[in-house]
């Protein structure tokens, strides 16, 4: 690799559905990096693909868009990478042009605004099998004359026409090949020349040609935050130069597409020679048919919703489970080799192993949920899906593809939030990702259970039961649907919201490679990003349950206990019964010594209103990271031990049993239904989960991350007390 | 007649779009332009929104933004 050559860039770019990123994986194979660009949440891939022997090349894969016209952050990042105004990333040295064989026509009309930045091209016709297959002939020689840059037939999905591509790559970097550039009519050559004249040589802006169109054509082009000039200056000037223009004949805002399509249309003519005659409906138009039917396709959509959610909720069990008891077998090894040493032991132990598999144990969920996204997406049903839910959502500033994502949060909200990738309005993919963590996931199951096991059960029977465990369900997504609409107003802020067009693409059978490959990467994005942040909390809130951890403690409550019972003097004297016990009150008293037991002490009043004593407290407090740890947590503050589960008997009786020890209540039931009703309230609605935060952080920023933790356990808070203050004037 | 109002049966032709609305100039951009031929092929079950197939598009939009395209029946 000369170094030389290490330093040309290639950028891709192409409309979505071209199969660009099909494409960018066959050139660059597993030699990528994803990333941001800075400031924004657009994906940045960059990849290394090998000319030949010994060119490397940078490969910049660029948002899939329909236009440069940079209203969306896709484009405008397209605009701002092609015309070298991203930090860190020059212009680059030549663009490929990934065009549709199909769509000809729509496809270089992004091509032929790529050219006006002056940008030298190649163009590659993809999906060129299925053209054949369809009978289309396409002259690429005549079209290489017409449009003056080399075009080359390619089959992105099976790799054919690379090396072709790459050797015609090669040439071009050498003789740099511009595409033809539409005459513009004298009207708008005039608009251009005098909006260089104020920005560029009275103001020192520096903008090209391409640049200038963009500030012309697009009403509000992102183009425009990257100006020196005031904007109170530079939006007289543009209003000026549109107004002109307008009065000249051309409509601003529609002059581009007309102009554009009237100078590529003849290129276009007699390029493509269809074989075979049409058939009457394409094989897309009968699935449609079925798919898109306002009631069948229903019928089939609710069948595949459930299949994605069952494999999410059910399926990745048996892989979790491995997972755990795997990390299980870790715990008890290391419990062992580590013995001699108890703190040490209670670091790798409850610290590290289990805060590897802390982050471990949603990788299944993720790969399978990504399995089925990719199937969904390749095979064009994703849009279809959002076709048919998307009235569900519009009112709240949302679209159609938040079903999926929403969805899947009820197994599981990190899988979910990394599906709201699927979304390409990023304040819709915000709202997603904020109110994703309301749905009630699999982990608040166990919380409900125990206490509705407990409480609800006993006094009113399973009908009540089940009906208590359907509503609580749903209360987080009816809280849901009312705080969408609300960020949907703050976020909005008088800007208009990104229009909803989707295009219907043609249904393709999803390839094996594709869908493991989108498997890996989420996966190791998960684990690298989100992965470590799990694990430093986990080990954090460790430290917090286990220290102080004086010696004191533990004789004491040996004392005591021993003097509890007759015919007992010392330790030795205990049966087995009485020693696991003995051991049982010694977790009890360490965890109500520790750190967070007088943290959650000194918080308590804060909590009283919803009814919670400080073991409940300490139990909610210790479930942040992770809120199915709640019953681990009281069976060690109930002297139960921590290997309780929701079935447990003797935690559910302990529960009922527990009495106020002091304060207004002392000798009333701790648990009733009120308070087994806050906390379930709480549950359904706070964030308790350290994944998900770092997931938040990892998807959209730490500042949304603390905010939306903060503003949703508010939430569960005044729920809870409001749920609590309610049922206890009927209790 | 304008494009939220138009049926299965038959073709429309555009004669005139509003490019004020950010929906329909990203529609011109892929070829909605006054003179081309344009067909409804699906709505979706709550009546909003709706597909329509023009050049080599299939494409879903909102009514309220394909009230911004007038339409008038072709052949």
């Amino acid at each position: 690799m000369s170094v030389q050559a290490a330093q040309l860039r290639i950028a891709l770019i192409g409309n979505p559905n071209t199969g660009k990123t099909s494409l960018f994986n066959a050139l660059t194979g597993l030699r990528q990096r994803v990333g941001n660009y800075p400031g924004v949440t657009v994906e940045k891939k960059i990849g290394t693909w090998a000319l030949d022997r010994d060119t490397d090349v940078q490969l910049i894969d660029l948002p899939g868009t329909y236009s440069l016209s940079a209203t969306s952050l896709d484009e405008r990042i397209a605009v701002d990478v092609l015309a070298g105004r991203v930090d860190g990333l020059p212009a680059p040295d030549l663009v490929v042009v990934v065009v549709d064989v199909e769509n000809l026509q729509r496809n270089l009309f992004l091509a032929s605004q790529a050219a006006e930045l002056g940008v030298p091209m190649v163009i590659a016709l993809n999906c060129w099998d299925i053209a054949e297959k369809k009978g289309l002939q396409i002259d690429c020689k005549l079209l290489e004359q017409r449009l003056g840059v080399p075009v080359l037939p390619t089959v992105a999905t099976r790799s054919r026409g690379t090396d072709d591509l790459a050797a015609a790559v090669i040439k071009a970097i050498k003789t740099r090949p511009m595409m033809v550039r539409p005459k513009w009519p004298e009207a708008v050559q005039k608009a251009m020349q005098s909006l260089r004249e104020e920005l560029v040589e009275k103001r020192g802006e520096s903008l090209q040609t391409g640049e200038l169109q963009r500030l012309i054509f697009d009403r509000k082009s992102a183009v425009q935050d990257r100006l020196k000039t005031p904007a109170s200056e530079y939006a007289t000037i543009l209003a000026d130069v549109r107004k002109k223009l307008y009065d000249d004949g051309y409509n601003p805002d529609a002059a581009e597409s007309i102009l554009r399509f009237r100078f590529l249309n003849p290129l276009l003519s007699d390029i493509i020679q269809r074989q075979v005659a049409m058939k009457k409906r394409s094989r897309t138009e009968s699935i449609d048919q079925l798919l898109l039917h306002r009631f069948w396709g229903l019928v089939v959509f609710v069948g595949m919703m459930y299949v994605v959610f069952q494999s999410v909720y059910t399926w990745a069990g048996p892989l979790m489970d491995l997972i755990e008891s795997l990390v299980g077998v870790a715990q008890g090894f290391a419990s062992n080799f580590l013995s001699q040493t108890p703190v040490l032991q209670s670091l790798v132990v409850d610290g590290i192993i289990g805060g590897v598999g802390a982050f471990l144990v949603f990788l299944p969920q993720i790969l399978v949920l990504f399995l089925f996204i990719s199937i969904l997406e390749e095979s064009g049903y994703m849009a279809r899906a959002a076709f048919l839910m998307d009235k569900l959502f519009k009112w709240c500033g949302l679209n159609g593809k938040s079903f999926v994502p929403l969805l899947s949060s009820y197994a599981c909200a990190i899988p979910g939030i990394l599906a709201t990738r699927t979304i390409n309005d990023p304040k819709a993919r915000m709202i997603t990702i904020l109110i994703a963590p309301l749905m009630s996931c699999s982990a608040r199951l166990p919380v409900y259970l125990l206490l509705i096991g407990a409480f609800v059960e006993p006094r009113y029977g399973p009908a009540v039961a089940g009906t208590t465990l359907f509503a609580m369900h749903f209360v987080g997504a009816i809280l849901a649907a009312p705080l969408a609409w609300l960020l949907n107003k703050a976020l909005n802020k008088g800007r208009k919201p990104l229009p909803f067009l989707m295009e219907l693409p043609p249904y393709r059978a999803p390839r094996l490679k594709t869908m493991l490959w989108r498997m890996f990467e989420s996966g190791k994005d998960f684990v690298i990003r989100a992965g470590t942040v799990i694990f430093a909390m986990t080990v954090l809130i460790w430290a917090l349950l286990y220290f102080p951890r004086s010696e004191s403690v533990s004789t004491e409550t040996t004392e005591a206990y021993i003097a509890s019972i007759e015919n007992v003097s010392a330790i030795d004297e205990l049966d087995d019964t009485q020693f696991q016990r003995l051991e049982q009150k010694i977790d009890a008293a360490y965890l109500e010594q520790s750190y967070m037991g007088r943290f959650g002490k000194m918080v308590q009043p804060i909590f009283a209103p919803a009814g919670y004593d400080w073991k409940i407290t300490v139990g909610v407090l210790a479930s942040f990271p992770a809120r199915e740890v709640i019953i681990s947590t009281l069976g060690i503050t109930y002297a139960l031990g921590g290997e309780v589960d929701e079935e447990s008997s003797d935690l559910r009786d302990t529960l009922s049993q527990a009495k106020w020890e002091s304060g207004p209540h002392a000798g009333q039931a701790v648990f009733n239904m009120p308070v087994a009703l806050s906390i379930m309230v709480f549950f359904a609605l706070c964030m308790q989960c350290g994944a998900t935060v770092a997931v938040i952080a990892q998807e959209l920023s730490w500042k949304w991350a603390i905010t939306s933790f903060f503003t949703l356990t508010t939430i569960a808070w005044i729920a809870a007390v409001v749920t609590y203050q309610v049922a206890m004037l009927f209790a | 007649m304008r494009l939220n109002e138009i049926t299965k049966d038959g073709k429309y032709r555009v004669t005139k779009v509003n490019s004020d609305n950010e929906s329909i100039a990203r529609l011109m951009a892929m070829g909605l332009l006054p003179g081309q031929e344009i067909r409804l092929t699906h709505e979706a079950p709550l009546g909003d929104p709706i597909a329509v197939q023009f050049e080599g598009c299939h494409m879903s939009l909102r009514l309220e933004d394909a009230a911004e395209v007038e339409v008038e029946r072709a052949e």
